[in-house]
């Protein structure tokens, strides 16, 4: 795909929650449009409704009401095992938790999405293998993730995005749980990604070191888009 | 996701969940071992009676005194248990007369009379209850389709010989028995000229010797009259035929019969039904072994779907379909079951084998003893395929609500 494509749309999209008899909305009408190989930044503050934004974006969810396209496809019309075998080719996930696989190694964690994909072995291990150097990991693949520390954890999470070599990387919160330093890197390794491997990054987070990374900054705010600023 | 990736996710559940695991695999293996023991035993039991009234043949008649009680055993044969009246009822014996009645009749070719009872058998100092069975030994080899493996049968003018079954003379005492070697009964000398092929410890005399041996039976009164006829198709027409004759010289009605007649058909019928039932009844109560186990399988996979709620958000979002899940949920399922049913199958072979020990040692449980179970392949396919297909359909349920969880649901689960 093109840059200046867009990738993403929102439509009118709300999203409300049922509590019991209550109805939370977190989502109010939202409209925006993701381009191609954009590095973007949802702020906002908690409760600003950016979880549920990058739910989604990344397909996870759908909308209470309004459309979401995905290069074009209504995917909220898709039956669930398309939106997961789109989901797998298309969207890679970074968490703030991680979210590895406790009872298996690094390696299988970033295999694992290859394999949903049914690649070979032999094809597996390459791309694996070289993710693990982009990631700055090579020697702690046959690690457990509780062998490894919240920045390697994370690594490893990124990895595992980039394994079935999506177009669009969506991370919530990924500095999260780690201290300011290894953020930093993470943060950095992301803008790596984005330059270097011509990905769209969509990142979710309060960390207003993100900014400095991200060329176009959504804000959100009461489950409304406040503001959409584009760099050039 | 190939079957060979989705079988190691489930295999790596399975070592990742040790304790639970294993408990669920535990109560696959009860059931199944159970299923196992039971089906070989009453396979072996069922083969062994029938080949009892196999190799006794169609063609004989079992007459006792009393009414409606002999039908079933088989007299003048190892393990037979005859029935009838015993001489305690003094008043409802069969004699002489009934076999001159008999002789009467064209359509028997043979008669047999026979009394039985327990009493002891000595050997150098060793003793033993045993039980002994007088034949009339003009004809019993007529009416007694035995195996021998050594010696012969009893024959016209034996007095003091005894043809003893295949478990006195071996391992009954601490010296084997052999042919022509002398055993004390009842204060009398009795030499051994044949051996049974069997597992019993039955004694048979000729009828003289053995009214001396067992005490409370009287000169000329039977327990027992086996006949053999010339034409087994005809048999119900003889039976009749005996029971009108019989009824006639006994001065009774039809109601008020006091002798019953039946053939080894009839007894083969009764005993083979005996035998279904007991077989069915023992099945479901190792049925409901293993559906305790499938139960256990269920609430395993429910507690493993819980437990791995977020995994399975994970793998959602990173690609994996609901039939992804489902795959390795089911394959994690089946493997306990596979496991369960190897153990089990093993636990019940060992069982099959121990447990005629523990019940009591007829012959027929010491013969599949000896032979070191006899659990058929196609029981143990069985028992295999029934733990995974059991497995299969206890974690049907849970492996379908887990793939249909939704991914964002899954991912924030706590």
């Amino acid at each position: 795909m093109n840059q200046h494509e867009v990738l993403l749309r929102l439509k009118n999209v709300s999203k409300v929650y049922q509590m019991g008899e209550v109805e939370v909305p977190a989502l109010k009408e939202v409209s925006v449009d993701i381009m191609s190989g954009d590095f973007v930044a949802v702020i906002g503050a908690s409760g600003s409704g950016k979880s549920t934004m990058m739910n989604l974006l990344g397909c996870l969810d759908l909308p209470t009401s309004g459309r979401i396209f995905l290069k074009g496809k209504d995917i909220t019309r898709m039956p669930e095992s398309d939106l997961a075998t789109l989901r797998g080719g298309t969207i890679g996930f970074i968490f703030q938790q991680y979210h590895l696989i406790p009872s298996i190694t690094a390696f299988e964690n970033v295999a694992l999405p290859l394999e949903f994909l049914e690649y070979g072995d032999a094809e597996t291990t390459v791309k694996v293998k070289r993710l693990f150097s982009l990631v700055g990991l090579n020697s702690k693949m046959n690690n457990l993730p509780t062998q490894l520390s919240g920045g390697e954890q994370q690594r490893v999470s990124i990895a595992r995005s980039l394994a079935a070599d999506p177009e669009v990387i969506l991370a919530d919160e990924p500095t999260g749980a780690l201290d300011s330093v290894t953020g930093r890197n993470i943060l950095e390794l992301l803008h790596k990604l984005w330059k270097e491997e011509g990905k769209t990054v969509i990142v979710v987070s309060h960390d207003l070191r993100l900014a400095k990374y991200a060329r176009t900054i959504i804000e959100l705010k009461d489950g409304r888009i406040k503001d959409v600023r584009r760099r050039r | 996701m190939k079957f060979s990736k989705a079988f190691r996710q489930a295999l790596n559940m399975v070592l990742h969940s040790r304790l639970r695991s294993w408990l669920t695999i535990l109560g696959i293996v009860i059931g199944v071992a159970a299923v196992i023991a039971i089906v070989s035993m009453s396979q072996e039991l069922e083969r062994d009676v029938t080949g009892q009234f196999d190799s006794l043949g169609a063609d004989l008649l079992t007459l006792t005194a009393g009414s409606s009680r002999a039908a079933g055993f088989s007299p003048g044969r190892p393990g037979g248990f005859p029935g009838g009246a015993t001489s305690s009822e003094e008043d409802i014996v069969l004699g002489a007369s009934d076999v001159q009645v008999l002789k009467g009749i064209p359509d028997i070719i043979t008669i047999n009379t026979q009394i039985s009872g327990s009493a002891d058998l000595y050997y150098v100092a060793e003793r033993g209850s045993v039980r002994i069975t007088g034949v009339d030994e003009d004809t019993w080899s007529r009416v007694a389709n035995i195996d021998l493996a050594n010696g012969r049968t009893l024959g016209p003018a034996d007095t003091n010989v005894i043809v003893i079954g295949g478990r006195i003379a071996d391992g009954f005492f601490d010296k084997r028995l052999g042919i022509n070697q002398a055993v004390t009964i009842e204060g009398r000398l009795f030499r051994i000229v044949g051996i049974i092929d069997d597992q019993s410890t039955s004694v048979y005399m000729p009828l003289d010797a053995a009214y001396g041996v067992l005490e409370d039976k009287e000169k000329g009164v039977y327990d027992t009259i086996i006949l053999r006829v010339k034409d087994e198709d005809r048999i119900d027409e003889i039976i009749n035929e005996v029971e009108k004759r019989l009824r006639l010289s006994r001065h009774v009605t039809e109601k008020e019969m006091d002798f019953t007649i039946s053939s080894n058909q009839e007894a083969q019928k009764q005993r083979s039904e005996m035998m279904g039932s007991m077989t069915t009844f023992l099945t479901a109560i190792a049925a409901v072994a293993l559906l305790v186990g499938a139960v256990g399988v269920m609430n395993s996979m429910f507690t493993s779907v819980l437990e791995k709620t977020k995994e399975i958000g994970i793998m959602k979002a990173i690609g994996a379909r609901n039939g992804d899940i489902l795959k390795i949920f089911l394959m994690n399922a089946a493997l306990i079951g596979l496991i369960g049913g190897i153990l089990g199958i093993i636990l019940g072979i060992l069982l099959s084998g121990f447990l005629p020990y523990l019940m009591g040692e007829t012959a027929g449980m010491m013969r599949m003893f000896g032979s070191g179970g006899t659990t058929s392949a196609k029981v143990i396919l069985l028992g295999i395929g029934m733990s995974v297909v059991l497995g299969v359909l206890s974690g049907l349920v849970p492996a379908w609500k887990a793939s249909r969880l939704k991914p964002v649901d899954a991912l924030r689960y706590e």
